[in-house]
């Protein structure tokens, strides 16, 4: 069984009396440990797409299944707790709490994924928070980072809870190459070590260069697929 | 604990929002414990006064008596005085916390002055037991007390102003005897009273009842009431109620509030008027706190969809509003008690004139008190209002927050 599977899905937005078509009958599956990469241009649906799979969404048409449960069936609150538990996001805005420092927005997504587990979610915060480069800053709040720490968090954060899936949204538009290489190295231990399956939507090509699947989308439809 | 910790950091970061709603609500918790404070100091002396000078604990007598003297229209009727037996008597003692017991005699006279009379009621008292329930001796401020089996007269302060009278002046008692004949009483002013009580001081008239029984057409040794001073307030109903079994059923024992029906109205309706002003600045603080949770879900459009992809249900992001709601109304409660309470520090240490407040008029709506009202100390309203303050920021904060809950989680990640 496919971590998600996709069928015939469409999603159309209405604007007063005009229905703009996101996506136009979309089939895709995607299985666990996959690491994808969905490309294309502004307005192609990669956005769409993206939150349909992360249950943010619900199709105006078809279905979409995340490990066999239907989430157009789900209520609001079987939505939340799939996501919860078992989808992380990263957002091109980061979307950090302003309220919480670096390590209380990281240990925030585990405590209510995980439960509060004391000591061992300090310690899995700290090492995430740290393989993303962000040791000794823990204690600062989201306006005390530049784009790029920010970013880091909003990375570790997705991580932490060790999901099924994560869902990135160009995550790597804000930092500089290196880190970028430092990130994706820990999104493909966790790729390998824990079976966590990766969408990205991005134009960066070293993304590109780790994917081993390549989904190009336009108009709303798959319009191209490599698998590496 | 994670989403408590959001509520309470997110309470600074408008602070000058919060310190504004905040100190709606406190004005409101300072205005309701002030005027409590108030009604309590002014309901405290009133009753104290009444139970001092006018009507004690407990009072005794006919029913008969009691629903003529209830009415205003009606003279007191001297024909209901009855003799105190010694069943009566130890009926009486068999109720718990018995300080003191005394007779009385009350009805109404005229108080006949060079040019004019006045109303008065005159009480007949027995001097020998007569501070032991009551206080009137204390407040002599000129001549002697009356003394048992003596004649003359002692009258308030404002009453010998009115007629101009001094300790030794005489005056002269016109009232209806038990024949219904007109008698009258004649005395020397033998002391003049001025107790803060506004109506001892200018409507009534002592007399030993040795001295005003012959003149009553008595043929017996009889009282209108016995008035009976316990050793605690509140042991009162318990006494009027044990006292009401024991006795015949042409008697009838009733406390100093049933006796002072004037008096238990206004205090309710002082509580009325009260926590009707404290509902209307309540409202005013509960639109205050819609407003703060609507506007903090507009600006934090972006936090709630964040909240939303995490995984927190509707139901978590408005425990987040809830308890934000809940800490400016807790910061609003307690800025206004902490006020309140120097607030009725001043007032319990000074007090208020009350002429100050009802224009100088003694007496004015009713109120037995001349002089200065204290504030009192009421620890069950500081506690009842900030649990109140907190709960009602909490509940108003509901409809938006949910409104806010509600949101788009796509809608609200991407808002711009």
């Amino acid at each position: 069984m496919s971590l998600i599977e996709m069928l015939n899905v469409e999603k159309i937005y209405r604007q007063g009396k005009i229905s703009v078509p996101a996506l136009r009958g979309v089939d895709l599956k995607i299985d666990k440990a996959e690491f994808t990469t969905v490309f294309g241009p502004s307005g192609s649906g990669k956005t769409t797409l993206l939150n349909m799979i992360g249950a943010l969404d619900k199709p105006t048409s078809g279905s979409v299944t995340f490990n066999g449960s239907s989430i157009g069936e789900m209520s609001e609150n079987s939505l939340a707790l799939l996501r919860r538990k078992h989808i992380g996001f990263i957002f091109q805005s980061y979307n950090l709490l302003p309220v919480l420092t670096a390590f209380e927005n990281v240990a925030f997504a585990l405590r209510i994924a995980r439960g509060n587990q004391g000591e061992k979610t300090k310690k899995q915060v700290m090492k995430l928070l740290k393989s993303v480069g962000l040791e000794g800053m823990e204690n600062r709040k989201p306006n005390e980072l530049s784009g790029g720490q920010k970013q880091r968090v909003a990375i570790a954060r997705a991580l932490v809870k060790e999901p099924d899936l994560i869902l990135a949204d160009e995550p790597t538009a804000n930092l500089d190459s290196e880190t970028s290489r430092e990130v994706l190295k820990v999104m493909l231990k966790m790729n390998s070590e824990l079976h966590t399956a990766f969408i990205f939507s991005t134009h960066d090509p070293m993304v590109m260069e780790y994917a081993n699947r390549l989904l190009e989308i336009r108009d709303g439809r798959i319009s191209a697929e490599e698998k590496k | 604990m994670y989403l408590f910790r959001i509520a309470f950091r997110n309470l600074f970061r408008r602070t000058r929002r919060t310190i504004l709603i905040g100190s709606m609500l406190a004005a409101a918790v300072v205005v309701f414990l002030a005027l409590d404070s108030f009604m309590l100091g002014m309901m405290e002396v009133s009753f104290r006064n009444v139970i001092d000078f006018k009507t004690p604990h407990v009072e005794l007598g006919r029913r008969e008596f009691f629903d003529k003297k209830d009415d205003p229209a009606e003279d007191l009727p001297i024909e209901e005085a009855f003799v105190i037996t010694e069943e009566l008597k130890e009926d009486i003692k068999k109720i718990d916390g018995i300080s003191a017991m005394t007779k009385v005699t009350d009805f109404t006279a005229n108080f006949v002055g060079p040019r004019e009379d006045y109303p008065v009621t005159v009480r007949a008292i027995d001097p020998d037991s007569f501070d032991g329930v009551f206080r009137n001796r204390e407040y002599l401020v000129e001549g002697e007390f009356i003394e048992s089996g003596g004649s003359g007269m002692i009258v308030g302060a404002r009453l010998a102003e009115l007629f101009e009278l001094q300790v030794g002046d005489h005056a002269t008692l016109l009232f209806r005897d038990m024949r219904d004949s007109f008698s009258t009483i004649e005395g020397e002013i033998k002391g003049i009273a001025a107790t803060p009580h506004p109506d001892m001081n200018q409507h009534f008239v002592l007399i030993d009842s040795d001295n005003a029984y012959p003149f009553l057409g008595f043929d017996e040794n009889k009282a209108s009431q016995v008035m009976i001073r316990l050793k605690e307030r509140e042991q009162a109903p318990e006494a009027v109620s044990r006292l009401n079994r024991l006795v015949e059923d042409k008697y009838r024992a009733r406390s100093y509030r049933d006796a002072s029906q004037m008096l238990v109205s206004l205090e309710t309706w002082g509580y009325i008027e009260t926590y009707f002003i404290l509902g209307m600045i309540l409202l005013v603080g509960a639109i205050g706190i819609i407003n703060v949770v609507v506007l903090s879900a507009l600006e934090r459009t972006h936090e709630i969809g964040m909240m939303k992809a995490m995984g927190l249900k509707q139901s978590e992001i408005v425990r987040v509003f809830f308890y934000e709601a809940g800490g400016i109304g807790a910061i609003g409660a307690a800025i206004g008690c902490g006020a309140a309470a120097l607030l009725i520090w001043a007032f319990s240490a000074r007090g208020i004139e009350l002429a100050a407040i009802y224009g100088g008029v003694e007496l004015a709506m009713g109120i037995p008190v001349i002089g200065n009202v204290y504030g009192v100390w009421n620890p069950a309203a500081f506690i009842i209002i900030f649990v109140f303050v907190v709960i009602l920021s909490m509940l108003s904060s509901l409809p938006p927050s949910r409104w806010a809950a509600k949101k788009d989680p796509v809608k609200a990640i991407y808002h711009r």
